[in-house]
C-alpha cells in the first residue's frame, strides 16, 4: 500500500477524534453500567480502554523514542507501508462483508478482573491527546524508514506509518466493542 | 508564640462542633481533576492518596493517615482546577470544613494567625523535605528518608502506592525492605 503521508495522518487524527467522543460519552454512564458484562467471560466498557492503555503504554513510548532518536528524519510525501505492518494494521479493521474477527488477547494486555474505575476512561483521553500531538509531530517524520518494534517480539520491526495505523484502528475496534456494550442500555 | 499544635487542636475542636462528616469507601473519590477545591478534610480513620494521572500511570503525591488533614491545596488556595485526584485507600471517614468557615477562624484573632503562619511554615518545610526525597538517586536512600519522617507508613499504606511516592517499582521496594 502506498499513500500520500498527510492524507494518511489526516486520517488516523480523525478516527481518533471519533474515538475521543466515543469515550467522552462512556463518561456519562455510571460505575455499574461501564463494569457491565453480558457474559463473564467478556468484556465490560471499562476493560475494553484498559485494554487500549495497556497497549498505549508500550506503543506511545516506542513511537516517541524512535521519533526523538531521528530528529533529522528526512521527509518524503509518501509512505509505503511494509506488508506485515499492512497485515497487523489491516487485521484490526472490520472484514469486507463488516464483521469483526474475534481473536485472543495475550495474557499481559488483557485486564479482566482488575478493579477499574473513572480514571480508566481519563487515562484513555489523555493517551490519545498524546496520540495526536504524536501524529503532528510525524508529518515530519519519514513513516517508511523510521521503525519501532512490536510488542510481542523486539526482534519484528513495523514501519512507523503501520505501527499508527495498527494503533488507531486497534483503539477504533475496541471502542466499537464498547459502544456495542453501551447500546445494551438505550434497548432497555 | 502558639504552636502550630496548638492551632491544629483548636481547628480540630472547631471541626467537631461545625465540620459535616463523610464517609468514603475503598476506592472512591474525594475529588477528581478539574475539580475546585473549596474544602479542607480532616482524617478521622482510614487512609487517602492524592495522585496525578498521567498518561502511562497515576503518581502518588501524598496520603492522608487518621489524625491528618489534606485537600488538593493549589486548587485550595488559588480557586483553580485541582490537577489532583485525591482518592480512599480504604473505608475512609473524614470531616470537612469550608474554605470561608476555615478563615473565619483563622483571621479571628492574632495569636491564631500566628498559629496558621506556624503550620503553613511546616508544610513549607515538608515541601522542602519531599523535593530533596525526589532528587535522591538511590532507591534505598529515598526509602530510608521517607521512613525516618513517617515510621508507621508500612502499616497504613499498601506497597503499590509507597512504591509510587516513592518513583520505584512495587518489585524494587520489595527488594530493598528484604535486603
Amino acid at each position: 500500500m502506498r499513500i500520500e503521508k498527510n492524507s494518511l495522518i489526516q486520517d488516523l487524527i480523525q478516527r481518533t477524534d471519533v474515538n475521543i467522543t466515543a469515550a467522552k460519552n462512556f463518561k456519562l454512564l455510571n460505575l455499574d453500567k461501564l463494569n457491565f458484562k453480558k457474559e463473564p467471560k467478556q468484556w465490560s466498557i471499562l476493560e475494553c480502554l484498559e485494554h487500549l492503555n495497556l497497549y498505549g503504554d508500550y506503543y506511545l513510548v516506542e513511537i516517541e523514542k524512535t521519533m526523538l532518536a531521528n530528529q533529522k528524519s528526512s521527509n518524503p510525501s509518501l509512505f509505503k507501508s511494509g506488508w506485515l505492518g499492512n497485515y497487523f494494521a489491516n487485521m484490526m479493521l472490520p472484514q469486507s462483508n463488516g464483521e469483526v474477527k474475534k481473536m485472543k488477547s495475550p495474557n499481559d494486555k488483557n485486564p479482566v478482573h482488575s478493579q477499574l474505575g473513572i480514571t480508566t476512561i481519563e487515562r484513555f483521553l489523555k493517551q490519545q491527546e498524546l496520540l495526536k500531538k504524536l501524529l503532528h509531530q510525524a508529518l515530519q517524520k519519514d513513516l517508511t524508514k523510521l521503525k519501532t518494534p512490536i510488542s510481542i517480539s523486539k526482534w519484528v520491526k513495523l514501519r512507523l506509518g503501520d505501527t499508527f495505523r495498527f494503533v488507531v484502528y486497534h483503539n477504533q475496534r475496541h471502542i466499537k466493542q464498547a459502544e456495542r456494550i453501551q447500546s445494551c442500555f438505550s434497548n432497555a | 508564640m502558639k504552636s502550630p499544635q496548638h492551632f491544629t487542636e483548636k481547628l480540630i475542636s472547631h471541626f467537631k462542633d461545625s465540620a459535616t462528616v463523610k464517609t468514603i469507601n475503598k476506592g472512591n473519590l474525594l475529588l477528581k481533576e478539574g475539580d475546585i477545591e473549596t474544602h479542607l478534610y480532616y482524617v478521622t480513620s482510614g487512609a487517602l492518596r492524592v495522585f496525578l494521572l498521567g498518561e502511562f500511570e497515576e503518581m502518588t503525591i501524598r496520603f492522608g493517615y487518621e489524625g491528618s488533614f489534606i485537600n488538593s491545596l493549589s486548587s485550595f488556595i488559588n480557586h483553580t482546577p485541582s490537577e489532583f485526584y485525591i482518592e480512599a485507600i480504604r473505608k475512609t471517614t473524614v470531616q470537612i470544613i469550608p474554605k470561608n468557615k476555615l478563615h473565619d477562624i483563622i483571621y479571628k484573632d492574632a495569636e491564631s494567625m500566628q498559629a496558621y503562619i506556624a503550620l503553613i511554615e511546616g508544610l513549607i518545610t515538608q515541601q522542602i523535605e519531599r523535593e530533596i526525597d525526589l532528587l535522591t538517586m538511590s532507591p534505598s536512600e529515598r526509602l530510608k528518608r521517607v521512613l525516618a519522617r513517617s515510621p508507621n507508613l508500612f502499616q497504613q499504606i499498601p506497597l503499590k502506592y509507597i512504591a509510587s511516592y516513592l518513583r520505584m517499582s512495587p518489585e524494587t521496594l520489595s527488594r530493598i525492605r528484604n535486603s
